[in-house]
């Protein structure tokens, strides 16, 4: 179940804004500003030090690759695109760069809050879903590797069953994981007669 | 002598919520009286009157009419948020200012409104944990069906479920709609600790009338173990409500300690009085050049000096929870000084319930 948006904790938070100097600027930073936020400005790079915001959001008229201290898509904060023109180029490169959210210009009020919210979300929500695939592969490659000992120990246990059941036992002797016993049931069984000490 | 300076009053004095722009008329009025004879205040105020007559339609164009056809900068005006809405943009065309003495939902800072009465902080949040922690989580919760009920409601849901309450319902009625055997039906069956009424003008007259017949009916539904409670009931509409009103549980910014005639000496009525008389400190302090330049670049820069907080442009209230009693509203809980968070991200500015709880409630 998605959680429901969470309006606390903008209070203080960090937004730079990376877009050149506009007369329409400052309605954009007034709003940060009533709904609690810190802000800075900064054209035309990000300095290293933004690593820190909260969110950032940045122009995608005129911006390009190397405004950011990071590769694209790979922002360590919600990223909200500020859009004029909707050419389908800047449209791409607005995306690339991980846009969670998206405001139109003319620069101003409208829609800040929302866009922050929604940012916030998509932001949230992506970075735990990388989190569970990140989990999810390193079980599955842990798998395969208990898979590899099970079939290492049965060359000489009586059944797969009885192998699986001798690396369960080594890894409660040596007070490891089954996978972190497989893996040294692999690394053993490189060496001409180190499995000697497995059995 | 006195030069004039045109203001623009734009309230309903007729349709479903008259009685509230009545207080907010009269404050406004008596405030420019004040202004008027102030020796000391260089400026009179002439006030150009526009009646929307309580249709959202019409003050889109009675507010562009008064900013084009005269000279006015400020308008004290507007009761509904949907009224409020519709004019920010005839507002922002003109680079005018409205001042706006209701209390609201919150979720909004346009530079062209001043908000002078309670936001979310200072009305729903307050008034729920305290009701919570009165007479339990399990709430019921009605309003009109325009933007007011259903984000009240809203957030009313998202706090009574954060505290691990629960919802028994969640329903609304059309404005002026007076058809509540439903509503009531619902309430009856569901049996809630408390119910929250956004319900605005005839509406909420009609509920809470019918709510007392259920009371006589079935003691449950007596203030004392199932009160309503209400973000926007002031003096200003006991009249209309009569016996109906008693028990009824409100939030303010500020309730009259005697009984006053005629629905006199509301928070609404004080608001828009202290926001006018605000507006003239305003224009007497201000430069030549700063007249000329944008209201809010004023604010921005001054208007902590007046209570208006420069980044939200709404204002430092005091809190306060009142009953119903014998026709006079009993303060049960106060907060001084609030400061406003109409977007809900500063906790460091919402009232906390650390008193002890009031057994005189239940008095």
């Amino acid at each position: 179940m998605m959680p429901g948006i969470d309006i606390t904790g903008l209070d203080g938070a960090q937004a730079i804004v990376l877009h050149p100097d506009h007369e329409r600027l400052q309605l954009l930073l007034r709003q940060l500003r009533a709904i609690g936020l810190s802000v800075e400005t900064a054209w035309p790079d990000l300095p290293s030090a933004a690593i820190q915001a909260n969110v950032v959001l940045y122009d995608v008229d005129l911006g390009h690759d190397e405004q950011f201290p990071w590769a694209p898509g790979e922002a360590p904060m919600p990223m909200i695109a500020l859009v004029g023109s909707e050419a389908p180029g800047r449209l791409e490169w607005a995306s690339r760069i991980g846009a969670d959210a998206l405001l139109m210009k003319p620069l101003g009020a409208e829609g800040v809050f929302a866009a922050l919210l929604v940012a916030r979300q998509a932001f949230e929500l992506r970075r735990s879903l990388a989190a569970e695939i990140a989990s999810l592969r390193q079980r599955l490659s842990a798998r395969q590797t208990v898979v590899k000992a099970v079939s290492i120990l049965a060359r000489k246990a009586v059944s797969q069953d009885a192998a699986y059941d001798q690396l369960r036992q080594m890894a409660m002797a040596w007070q490891i994981t089954i996978e972190a016993a497989a893996v040294q049931v692999i690394e053993r069984a490189q060496k001409p007669g180190g499995l000697r000490d497995c059995s | 002598m006195k030069t004039d300076i045109d203001l623009g009053i734009l309230y309903s004095r007729s349709g479903t919520y008259s009685a509230l722009s009545e207080a907010l008329w009269l404050g406004a009025m008596e405030a420019i009286e004040v202004v008027n004879m102030a020796p000391e205040i260089g400026f009179a105020f002439r006030p150009v009157e526009r009646d929307p007559g309580g249709d959202v339609q019409r003050y889109a164009p009675l507010c562009a009419d008064i900013l084009a056809s005269t000279r006015a900068r400020h308008i004290i005006g507007c009761v509904t948020s949907s009224s409020r809405k519709e004019v920010i943009p005839a507002l922002d065309k003109a680079g005018a200012t409205l001042w706006y003495n209701v209390p609201y939902e919150g979720f909004e800072t346009s530079a062209r409104v001043v908000y002078s009465h309670a936001c979310t902080n200072q009305n729903i949040l307050p008034i729920l944990s305290w009701a919570m922690r009165e007479y339990g989580t399990a709430a019921f919760l009605i309003g009109s069906n325009y933007i007011w009920g259903w984000e009240t409601c809203r957030f009313a849901r998202h706090q009574v479920e954060a505290a691990g309450g629960k919802v028994f319902g969640e329903r609304f009625l059309p404005l002026g709609d007076e058809d509540v055997a439903g509503l009531i039906k619902e309430i009856e069956v569901t049996r809630p600790r408390f119910i929250l009424n956004s319900l605005v003008g005839a509406s909420s007259y009609a509920f809470l009338r019918a709510y007392r017949a259920l009371g006589a009916r079935d003691a449950y539904f007596l203030p004392e173990t199932c009160p309503v409670l209400s973000c926007n009931l002031t003096e200003a509409e006991l009249p209309l409500l009569g016996a109906a009103a008693e028990g009824l549980i409100a939030v303010g910014p500020s309730f009259s300690d005697q009984v006053q005639l005629a629905g006199r000496g509301s928070s609404l009525e004080l608001t828009a009085y202290r926001s006018v008389l605000t507006l003239a400190a305003v224009l007497s302090d201000m430069s030549v050049e700063e007249q000329a330049g944008p209201f809010d670049d004023f604010i921005a820069e001054h208007g902590a000096n007046y209570g208006i907080d420069p980044a939200t442009h709404h204002c430092t209230l005091d809190v306060k929870i009142a009953q119903v009693r014998n026709g006079t509203f009993d303060v049960l809980a106060d907060w001084r000084d609030i400061r406003p968070d109409p977007y809900m991200t500063r906790p460091m500015r919402h009232p906390q319930l650390d008193g002890p709880r009031l057994s005189v409630v239940r008095a």
